[in-house]
């Protein structure tokens, strides 16, 4: 489900079925990645939204966490954890995914499932050559995303 | 004194602010119309030639295969490029072409992706079933078939319009 007022009423109604949070996180950056930061958002969110279409029923694809990309990474995952906790009291998975490498450093501390995508730049591609790079790597997903649910249920 | 007196004069702008407001909106009311007409028409041509070339018949086999396809929507104010899916097949000279979203709450189907239910679409988000031609299956989910495209063929390819409910 989308974050958007003709899907959040299917959640309200479906919430034994539609357990799962999908949150991008996305740095900011003003500076020289700025160009970067953009890559990033343009990829997560190609990649994001094929997988509500994929998965429409059980997950929902929530607004972005962002940060500040000079920000500590441990900070932002301080906060990103209040985000999850509030979370998990209505769902029963969180599911992260980024492509900002910051991130493998506090990977350990991390309970939920943390994806991390190498950048693809979608940029200068043909939007059928962009369409099949994105289906190969939703395919690498989708098996990820349904052990999670396979093992806790 | 001098409050009441502010207090006046941001009372008298609010008025103009709700006037000029109220004006806005009646500006935008009467334009709302002629944009209407004006691109209308556009809209009709969209949808009178809505059939998507999706697959060649001669690719077409007994088992369902999967078929993507994209074309440009218009939204409010964007264009966007919508990707579908189809899963098609032919059954003697009759083609199949059924959605893959399925009609729990719409995640999308595979064909034959569960080992312990072959030749079925599982759906992989709550288990839901459908069988070849889309039928629900009793005791998951689901509580109504796959939806079904219309479909076209000229030339040796198949365009699909939209997808319609089996019942
Ligand atoms: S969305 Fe397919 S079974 Fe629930």
């Amino acid at each position: 489900m989308k974050w958007t007022t003709e899907d959040i009423p299917f959640f309200i109604n479906e919430r034994e079925y539609i357990d799962t949070a999908l949150i991008p996180l996305l740095p900011i950056d003003f500076g020289n990645g700025i160009r970067q930061s953009a890559a990033m958002s343009e990829f997560i969110t190609v990649i994001t939204a094929e997988l509500e279409r994929q998965f429409k029923g059980r997950v929902l694809l929530v607004p972005p966490f962002t940060y500040l990309d000079s920000e500590n990474i441990t900070v932002c995952r301080d906060n990103l954890e209040q985000w999850t906790n509030k979370m998990k009291e209505e769902m029963k998975h969180v599911i992260l995914i980024t492509a900002d490498p910051s991130w493998k450093k506090v990977e350990a501390d991390i309970e939920d499932l943390l994806v991390w995508m190498p950048l693809v730049p979608l940029e200068n591609m043909e939007s059928e050559y962009k369409r099949q790079v994105v289906s190969e790597q939703i395919k690498q997903l989708i098996p990820l995303i349904m052990d999670k649910w396979k093992s806790s249920p | 004194m001098v409050s009441e007196k502010n207090h006046n004069v941001s009372r008298r702008q609010f008025l103009t602010y709700t006037l000029t407001g109220v004006g806005g909106f009646m500006a935008a009311g009467m334009i709302l119309p002629m944009a209407r007409f004006a691109i209308d028409p556009v809209l009709k041509a969209g949808a009178a030639g809505d059939m998507n070339a999706v697959a060649e018949v001669a690719d077409l086999t007994e088992e369902p295969q999967r078929f993507d396809f994209s074309y440009e929507q218009q939204d409010a104010w964007y264009t966007s490029e919508v990707t579908e899916t189809a899963w098609i097949y032919q059954e003697g000279d009759d083609i199949v072409a059924l959605s893959p979203t399925c009609t729990h709450l719409g995640c999308t189907v595979n064909w034959d992706a569960n080992e312990d239910h072959p030749n079925q679409f599982f759906c992989p988000c709550h288990g839901g079933r459908f069988e070849k031609d889309g039928t629900n299956i009793e005791g998951t989910p689901p509580t109504e078939p796959l939806h079904k495209y219309q479909v076209e063929v000229q030339d040796g390819t198949v365009y699909l319009g939209k997808a319609e409910p089996q019942i």
